[in-house]
């Protein structure tokens, strides 16, 4: 073995790449998707009069997007707490966390740890795909307890 | 051919730490660089020993297969 690096992810996709990490993300922390605003009955305008409502960014993010994919937005529920997922005015994966009986920081944990899987499973599908089109070969993928995602990969030189 | 072997670890808030092995010398900086076309900008790397050793010839093809 002769390094170990730390790198920073940095997330510029389209909506739908987005769109999917986050579906799988969410369901992975027990949330539910909503196909539409109104399922079940609940919306984040509405819930806004009684509950707090935090929105954080997902850091280096760019949301690449055309005309037809400004208003599109994921949302998902668990628990009484409402996220949604969209792209901000700047162009930035964001995610806006509201549920009445918590506190804004446990909200802000809530959308901390969305935006974090959704880079996760982001990340995992995007070197998935890189490392397939290099000929490198995927042996073994695990989560370990902290949900950690290992992967083993060989890699055959000339 | 030389086989390579690569260890990722992707952490729940998508931050990607890579063991680079089966290198000896700075040939594994060659393969950081890979992975950060991949995954993003290097935040940290750590030489292990194997660093040190005398250099190989190394070239790693950054081109995709089509």
């Amino acid at each position: 073995m002769s390094a170990v690096a730390v790198l920073t992810p940095i997330v510029v996709a389209s909506w739908p790449a987005i769109s999917s990490a986050v579906a799988t993300a969410a369901v992975s922390l027990g949330f539910k998707v909503l196909q539409d605003a109104n399922q079940e009955g609940v919306s984040l305008d509405v819930e806004t009069e009684t509950a707090r409502k935090v929105t954080l960014n997902v850091p280096h993010s760019e949301v690449v997007t055309g005309t037809l994919g400004r208003d599109q937005r994921l949302r998902m529920s668990r628990d009484g707490v409402m996220a949604e997922f969209s792209r901000d005015a700047r162009g930035r994966a964001a995610v806006c966390v509201t549920g009445a009986g918590y506190s804004e920081e446990q909200l802000r944990a809530i959308g901390e740890e969305l935006g974090g899987r959704m880079v996760q499973q982001y990340m995992l599908t995007k070197l998935k795909n890189e490392m397939a089109a290099r000929g490198m070969d995927l042996v073994e993928e695990t989560v370990d307890e902290s949900q950690s995602i290992r992967l083993r990969v060989r890699h055959w030189q000339n | 051919m030389k086989q390579r072997t690569y260890e990722l670890t992707i952490s729940p808030t998508g931050e990607v730490e890579i063991h680079v092995d089966g290198f000896k010398g700075k040939g594994c900086l060659e393969a950081i660089k890979l992975f950060e076309q991949m995954v993003g900008e290097t935040k940290d790397v750590r030489h292990t020993s194997g660093f040190y050793e005398p250099e190989e010839d190394v070239h790693l093809h950054s081109e995709r297969h089509h």
